[in-house]
This record gives structure tokens, sequence and C-alpha cells, in this order.
């Protein structure tokens, strides 16, 4: 097996499970936004390391390797926003229903806009 | 000894043109009925108010699933001791609620699902392509929660204290359907299965579900 292979799957590993249990631990994402700025500062300073980087993992180019690492970045933040999306979704619904239980109206006894306390 | 409160949650979600019929009915039989508008454009309380229902508004459209669930909320909260939930788009027939909450009434489980498959004159109508739909959600359903019902996904069930107490939907759209399955066996709650029609008119044909909104529920369940 090849270096790249073994990161990818070990990468997708880590999504699969942070996916399930670490992730609305925000402190993570924050730490991963800032090594990913790093490391994307330094390939452009410096491109020949994402060469040498591949070369050492087993990847033909540095390109190629820049391009694996951020499907695998997508994909986390898209997951990211999926889960952010759902949570939102629940509160919405939430709110929501809160909002109609206190509004409920009892159309039997009232004809007016009175509501049930 | 205290006849025990019955309350018919009805979701409701643009189906003006029905509403008016299907509301006459419950009326008729002198069921306490709570009517869930689910954030519809049209005018749903203009009709409700003619009847002597309970009524509640969302906000915003936020799903079948959900609406029952405010509804379940509003029916605890009257002191229900039996949920029936019925559609509002007429598919549905007053006259077999009791035939849904007889069995609960007696004791005999804590909750009723209507079947469309168990009455042999009634599956006739059945349109083909739903028929498909319909089989294929009963052994996804069995597949993840190992309950086998004959009818995956009919909206007409009965609920009595306990299952209200414990069935909570979390999936606002159609996924409630299975959901309430996984929440049946993680409860042991006791669950029969009673025949009911479901009338097929062109308008909840329209309407009904369809093999890519199953698909939706399908990605709905195993993502949640």
């Amino acid at each position: 097996m090849k270096g790249i292979q073994l990161i990818l799957l070990l990468a997708l590993l880590i999504l699969f499970i942070s996916y399930f249990r670490w992730f609305r631990n925000a402190a993570i994402d924050k730490v991963l936004i800032v090594l990913i700025f790093l490391a994307g500062v330094s390939f452009v300073l410096v491109p020949d390391w994402t060469t040498k980087i591949a070369d050492v993992l087993g990847v033909g180019r540095g390109a190629d390797l820049l391009m694996y690492l951020s499907i695998v970045s997508f994909t986390y933040i898209v997951l990211l926003l999926y889960s952010k999306i759902k949570k939102l979704e629940n509160q919405l619904s939430d709110m929501v229903r809160r909002q109609a239980l206190g509004g409920m109206q009892d159309f039997s006894k009232v004809k007016n806009d009175d509501q049930l306390k | 000894m205290q006849l025990p409160k019955i309350f018919v949650v009805v979701p409701v979600f643009n189906e003006v043109t029905v509403l008016d019929q299907t509301l006459s009915d419950l009326v008729a039989h002198n069921y306490n009925i709570i009517l869930v508008d689910d954030g519809s454009t049209d005018d749903i309380d203009i009709i409700a108010r003619k009847y002597p229902v309970f009524f509640l508004k969302h906000l915003l459209n936020i799903g079948q699933g959900a609406a029952l669930q405010t509804g379940m909320d509003a029916a605890r909260f009257l002191g229900a001791d039996i949920v029936v939930h019925f559609d509002a788009d007429g598919q549905h027939d007053a006259m077999e609620i009791c035939r849904i909450t007889d069995p609960l009434l007696k004791n005999r489980c804590d909750i009723v699902f209507g079947s469309r498959f168990l009455q042999n004159n009634s599956s006739q109508s059945i349109p083909f392509s739903k028929k498909i739909v319909l089989q294929a959600a009963r052994y996804i359903n069995y597949l993840f929660y190992g309950i086998l019902l004959s009818d995956a996904h009919n909206g007409f069930r009965a609920l009595n204290r306990k299952a209200i107490q414990q069935i909570s939907f979390t999936q606002n759209r159609m996924g409630h359907a299975s959901e309430i399955l996984s929440l049946v066996k993680k409860n042991k709650l006791r669950y029969l299965e009673v025949p009911v029609t479901i009338r097929y008119s062109d308008y909840s044909r329209k309407k009904g579900q369809n093999i890519f909104n199953s698909i939706n529920i399908f990605f709905d369940l195993i993502t949640k």
C-alpha cells in the first residue's frame, strides 16, 4: 500500500468517526481550519514541498496530492454544514411547535380571536 | 365510569378543497378534533372556524411528522386518552375511527395501525405503482426495525396514553411513518393492525407519495 492510500483511508476513518462522535465540538473545526490555512500558505510559498511530500507518499505530482487532500476536506466541510443545518432545523421546528401550542384556539368555545389560556 | 377522551389529530397543509368535507365528517361523529395547520399558504382558519375544533398553526411549513407531533403535544395537554392520526385529504373514513380505536379501548394493544391490505376488496383500487412502492417500504422497514406490517405507510393510526407518551417524532417530514416503528420496537409497545379503507380520489392520487418521494424517505431514515 502506498502512503497516500493509508493517509486517505485514515482521513476517511476520522471523518466517519468524527461525524458521529465529536461533530459539535467547534474547537476541532477551528484547529482544522488553522492547520489547513498553514499548510496552504506553506505550499504556496514553497511549491516544491508538495512534490517532495507527494514523492514520499507515493503520489506522482504535488498537484495530485493537493487534489486528494481537498476532496477529503470538502467532504468534511459538507458533512459539517449538513449537521449544522439539521440542528437548526430541529431548533426551528421546536420553536414553531412551541409557538403553535401557545397560540392554540378552541373554536368550540370561542367565536372570536380569544386564545386558550 | 368516565368515557375515554378520544382526540383526532388532523395535520393539514394547503388542503382547503377537501378539508371542509373531512372536518364535517369528523364533527358528525362527535370526536374531539385537533387541527394542525402546517404553515399553509391557504387560509385554513376560515374553514376551521366553522367547526368545533382545537386549532393550532405552525408559522412555517415544517412537515407532516412535525405537525402530528404538535397535535399529539396538544392532545396530551388536553388530557387525551387516545389519539387518532387522520389525514385531512379525505382518504380516511371517519366511520372507521371506532374500529381503529376499539383494540385500545379493550386494552389489547398500545398502538393500532390502519392497513389497506388486510381487506381484499379495498386493495383492488390501489394504483399498481403504489402497491410496489408500499411492498418495498414494508421490507425496508422490516430490515431496519424488525416489524413487518402489511401496510408500511398508512397515516391512519391510533395511540393510547402510553404510546402517546413514548412516541415523539423527530423526523419532520414523511419519515415519521417509519420512525414510529422504531419507537414501537424500542419501547416494546403492543401493536395491532386493523383493516381500513383508503379512498383514492384523483386529488389524493395526485398528492400521495410517489416513487421519488419514497427514495427521499429512505434517505431521511438512514441519515437521521
